[in-house]
């Protein structure tokens, strides 16, 4: 057990170097120069400079390895437009919210999903079967700015019912963005436990625990879900990068001051070392979610501990 | 999906067109009982069905209806019904019997943009698609054909990627390209996202690998390029199909998405996503604009959905229970 989650810490390092890599290679390719304000030209003097100080004028393997460095111990650089601030300073300043954002939509689709999922499962091709399929197929396609922008729409501005239509501030101007982020990922969570319940009540354990009289609520509770749960708990990988692509559209609509919309007024700011760091960072956290549902899924369960290794 | 020793002879019917809706399909069936069955089973499934009806249907739409105005003498009365004509005195109007759909803020047809914008949003769904499964096709074929370090090292690689946001690369990629239409939508929307297709694809060739008849075909000396694209790649062809649609949806909300924050298809050009962004400015007084091209997404990804779900069920019998 411990050989297994070692190896799997130790296999997140080449991914990450390899990861970070590759967007260091796609950033290099960018064309555009991120000093250059309106249509002036940056004297050449002025230019040279400011490729020395940002080390832009080192061989691009020194540039690597130094960003490397950086990342290791969490310094992703300084910013090329905002000439007085670190991306450190944005990621500080920008990332709570997001991380909340996605954080308290995952919850909600988990505490939503789920049991929606187990009654499907429980009444299997009933009409309350289909009607919750329904709604999970309809979530699952509606894109979330249509979600969201109706529920302004309807709960914010026709019906005031005490919800402001933006911003991230009190409690209730969360609710809004995150069900409209996370309703998605619930109409999945929803779906996937439906599926992996109705597989495990095929299993012979089921009908053993039936056979020999086990309460409802007992075989329900103690022997399907805890086993149609742990394929559910893989899931939580994929969804993060689910979430994360969400919130670019979620911050921009909600005016949240997140990771995602500084992302997207970066990229048309030409601001790289920032388009760089928050890849960077959303990639890592991505690898090590992975890698922790990995883990998870080995503690969960053992048979998969050598394949996934 | 069911693999018999049978289904080398009915490669050429798989390779001529597999379950489809035009008359190609007539061919494959009178010789391919594998997909004659498969046709018979996703007949049964009502969903499946209508899933399909309304994809072709949405397709036709958007295909066919801004090419109306353009035929004269039959279509004279529906002659103001262009995509791009801008009408100020007709600007923001509801639904009516000239602009069914109503108006924009520029006077443009909802109706032919919709369709117009669809053009796009499908031509890039399907391109990109394409591209995911031909890079897809050949990084899992070769993982899973060549085997042994190989594979075990572009699968780690894979590992690597897996689950990656692809929303950050595709946006640099857009960077990168500096350019942003159809085709540069479509590269950067597949550069991060055929991860999972390469992965089935392996996870198929190494199966079929150990089927008797490409056991037979090695031991009468055929050369590994024939036993790859004769006996092994033709049988991936119903995982593939399923693929497409289980691609699609993400492609199309990807686009979407692009577009919607502001980094895709712009005005004059249309997409669905584009047009949502439209509406999103007005949705105040006019919701309409942002609900049709949202509804439009949502009909496609739930029919690709269904469809998708319709074909394993109908290639692969075995987990219909479920």
């Amino acid at each position: 057990m411990t050989k297994f989650v070692v190896r799997r810490i130790f296999w997140t390092i080449p991914v990450i170097l390899l990861v970070i890599l590759l967007t260091f290679v796609m950033m290099r390719q960018i064309e555009g120069n991120p000093f250059r304000t309106g249509e002036r030209a940056v004297p050449e003097s002025i230019q040279a400079n400011l490729e020395r100080k940002y080390g832009l004028n080192d061989p691009a393997y020194v540039q690597y390895f130094n960003y490397v460095k950086g990342v290791f111990t969490f310094d992703l650089g300084p910013s090329l437009v905002l000439r007085q601030r670190d991306v450190n300073d944005i990621v500080k300043e920008h990332f709570p919210e997001s991380a909340e954002l996605g954080g308290l939509a995952f919850l909600f689709a988990m505490a939503f999903g789920i049991p929606l999922g187990m009654i499907a499962a429980l009444k299997a091709n009933t009409p309350i079967d289909y009607s919750a399929m329904f709604f999970s197929n309809i979530g699952f396609a509606v894109p979330s700015f249509l979600v969201a922008t109706l529920a302004i729409y309807y709960f914010a501005l026709t019906w005031d019912v005490g919800v402001p239509t933006s911003g991230w501030t009190t409690w209730q101007s969360k609710i809004l963005p995150v069900v409209s982020l996370g309703l998605g990922p619930m109409a999945y969570f929803a779906r996937l436990t439906r599926g992996t319940m109705l597989e495990t009540m095929q299993a012979d354990y089921i009908r053993t625990a039936r056979a020999k009289g086990l309460r409802w609520r007992r075989i329900v509770f103690t022997h399907t879900l805890r086993n149609s749960l742990i394929p559910v708990v893989t899931a939580a990988g994929p969804l993060l990068g689910f979430l994360i692509t969400g919130s670019f559209v979620i911050e921009q609509i909600f005016a949240i001051p997140g990771i995602g919309r500084y992302f997207v007024s970066a990229v048309t700011g030409r601001d790289y070392s920032v388009v760089m760091g928050l890849t960077v960072l959303l990639s890592v956290i991505v690898i090590l979610a992975n890698m922790v549902v990995d883990i998870l899924y080995g503690v969960l369960d053992p048979r998969t501990r050598d394949a996934r290794a | 999906m069911a693999v018999s020793p049978k289904d080398t002879r009915v490669r050429a019917a798989t390779l001529a067109g597999p379950v489809g809706q035009a008359g190609t399909a007539g061919e494959a069936l009178r010789q391919a009982s594998l997909w004659r069955d498969a046709w018979y089973r996703y007949v049964r499934n009502k969903g499946a069905v209508i899933a399909g009806v309304v994809f072709v249907l949405l397709v036709l739409y958007c295909y066919l209806i801004p090419g109306f105005w353009k035929i004269p003498g039959i279509w004279t009365s529906l002659a103001d019904i262009d995509p791009y004509a801008v009408e100020f005195a007709d600007a923001r109007q509801g639904m009516s019997l000239a602009h069914p759909l109503g108006t924009d803020r520029f006077g443009r047809d909802m109706l032919a943009r919709t369709a117009l914008g669809g053009q796009v949003s499908i031509q890039i769904g399907f391109a990109a698609t394409l591209v995911i499964l031909v890079i897809g096709i050949a990084y899992g074929s070769i993982s899973g054909f060549v085997g042994g370090m190989v594979d075990n090292a572009m699968m780690r690689f894979l590992d690597a990627l897996y689950g990656l946001p692809y929303l950050p690369f595709a946006i640099i990629t857009l960077a990168i390209i500096g350019t942003i239409n159809i085709w540069t939508m479509t590269i950067a929307l597949s550069i991060a996202s055929w991860f999972t297709t390469a992965r089935i694809v392996r996870g198929q060739i190494i199966s079929l690998k150990e089927n008797d008849y490409v056991r037979a075909a090695k031991a009468v000396g055929a050369r590994w390029h024939r036993i790859l694209l004769r006996h092994l790649l033709p049988n991936t062809l119903g995982v593939l199909i399923i693929a497409v649609f289980l691609e699609l949806p993400g492609v199309v909300l990807g686009e979407a998405f692009l577009s919607f924050i502001g980094l895709g298809i712009s005005p004059p050009e249309a997409s669905w996503g584009a047009m949502a962004q439209d509406g999103r400015a007005v949705y105040r007084v006019q919701p309409l604009l942002i609900v049709i091209p949202s509804v439009a997404i949502a009909m496609l990804v739930l029919c690709a959905n269904f469809i998708a779900d319709g074909m394993r069920d109908a290639l692969d019998p075995r987990t219909r229970e479920t």
